[in-house]
């Protein structure tokens, strides 16, 4: 799955670092950074998780599609 | 644990989330209720008291209802607070001076809008991000067991006065780089400020008590900018000192703007949330007890009370333009609150959003606001919640209030004002 976050929608709520830290990490103004834009099958619910919980609406987890 | 139903759940929710995101329409459709002016008085001891029932009316028969204090629009829609919080060119911070809480000047960067706002957001986000507020946590740990000390063992204490008002005090004189012996200067400056109402000085009015005040704090962070005078220190006076917008300091003036709102914003909306959060669980024992055996739930616990309770009920903001929300026509220049503590109850964004529930799923609060002006301390408000809950049910596991006492809110932002605790010792 991938993993997307719109940086203009994103204010710094610190949610999907605080609750999925193996998805997501925080820059240096706590703005939400990807640890990998592709996420490993087990890690699917945290990116989930990190997602349903952002405020903003920020965040999209995505069936990645094949080249 | 079958991780196949917990993904599930997740895009259940997530589905659920895409629908809610669709691009808005500009015309909300809809006609609502007639505007009931003199029904509710958000700003009253009453409605802060026990305001979730109100929000629920507010949203069901009247999402844009007028204040009954100054007649404007009241917006209790989480979809129509969350879009306003969205669009600053429209809903401005900009505060008409009569707003003013003994400032001279609009506060930095809470009274500006973007892009001059962002600006200051660039070089302030860092300072207050989650990582460098771990990095205070050990102090403010430490104040709060200094605090405990003196009252632990007596059994009783007033909430506010022992533990819920100086403790966020202490951690703003840690963070700023300022002397603890101040703590009680600057609980009295703020106390003006915020409650003049509350001050016992004869036929002097609210807005001189105010801008004595005012004056007081400038002239306070005046002196301790000079004190410092070719001294660098790795604190927040010192990083303000120093910090470059596109390559200029920041000036004498642009430092006490934003110093006055670190400590205007930074103090009582952590005590009120301290005072909402131990009024819940001394009504709620067996909710308490779940925290007090597991303190993994302390975290879920504080995003849940801050979604419930939303201390800072009401922000306001400024219209700049006319504009339709859920299908009444506001106009510009009207001064608009929007009603976080309603929006976070809304069971269009939460689920079963009366329980209270600390493992919840899905919590999108916005009790730190929204869009640009996102409460900039709201990483420090965190590490200072889960601290206090921590150090308070690790010493004081068993409390309630005093048997025949009605702990009592302010308006505005819920504090409470007199909560009387008891416990064994």
């Amino acid at each position: 799955m991938k993993v997307r976050v719109d940086q203009k929608l994103c204010v710094g709520h610190g949610r999907c670092y605080e609750l999925a830290p193996e998805v997501y990490d925080e820059d240096e103004r706590g703005h939400c950074r990807l640890v990998a834009s592709s996420v490993a099958p087990e890690l699917v619910a945290s990116a989930q998780r990190g997602a349903v919980n952002c405020p903003e609406h920020a965040i999209r987890v995505e069936e990645e599609v094949d080249p | 644990m079958c991780s196949s139903r917990v993904v599930s759940k997740w895009e259940k929710a997530l589905a659920k989330l895409e629908d809610q995101s669709e691009e808005r329409t500009a015309e909300p459709v809809g006609t609502p209720d007639p505007v009931d002016a003199a029904s509710v008085n958000i700003f009253s001891a009453e409605f802060a008291a026990c305001p979730q029932p109100t929000y629920a009316n507010l949203r069901e028969k009247c999402p844009v209802s007028r204040s009954a204090i100054g007649g404007g629009p009241i917006l209790a829609k989480h979809e129509d607070v969350v879009w306003a919080l969205r669009q600053p060119e429209i809903f401005s911070s900009k505060m008409d001076m009569q707003l003013a809480m003994g400032t001279e000047r609009p506060m930095i960067p809470q009274q500006i809008d973007p892009p001059e706002q962002t600006r200051y957001r660039r070089i302030l986000d860092p300072r207050f991000s989650r990582k460098r507020m771990l990095e205070i946590e050990d102090d403010v740990r430490k104040s709060a067991r200094d605090l405990m000390d003196q009252f632990a063992s007596d059994g009783s204490c007033d909430f506010g006065e022992a533990f819920a008002i100086p403790l966020p005090c202490t951690a703003f004189l840690h963070l700023m780089g300022l002397p603890q012996e101040d703590l009680g200067l600057f609980l009295h400056l703020k106390d003006s400020i915020i409650r003049p109402q509350e001050q016992e000085q004869e036929g002097m009015a609210v807005q001189q008590i105010r801008a004595d005040a005012g004056r007081g704090i400038y002239e306070y962070f005046e002196r301790a900018i000079d004190a410092r005078a070719g001294q660098s220190k790795d604190d927040m006076l010192g990083f303000l000192m120093t910090a470059e917008i596109e390559g200029e300091r920041l000036t004498r003036e642009e430092i006490l703007d934003i110093s006055f709102l670190l400590l205007l914003a930074g103090l009582d909306t952590v005590t009120a949330t301290l005072g909402c959060n131990i009024t819940y669980l001394a009504e709620n024992p067996e909710a308490r007890r779940r925290l007090v055996e597991n303190e993994g739930l302390i975290p879920g616990a504080i995003e849940e009370l801050l979604r419930w309770e939303t201390p800072v009920m009401v922000v306001p903001r400024v219209l700049t333009q006319d504009v339709t929300v859920s299908g009444v026509d506001l106009r510009e220049g009207e001064l608009v609150s929007l009603l976080l503590g309603s929006s976070n109850i809304d069971p269009s964004a939460f689920d079963d959003p009366e329980l209270v529930d600390f493992e919840r799923d899905r919590n999108i609060h916005v009790a730190f606001g929204a869009g640009p002006h996102r409460c900039l301390g709201s990483h420090l408000a965190r590490m200072e919640l889960r601290v206090a809950m921590e150090e308070w049910h690790r010493r004081i596991p068993d409390y309630e209030i005093q048997p025949g006492e009605t702990p009592r809110f302010s308006p505005g932002i819920r504090e409470a004002r007199y909560l009387p605790l008891v416990w064994s010792v």
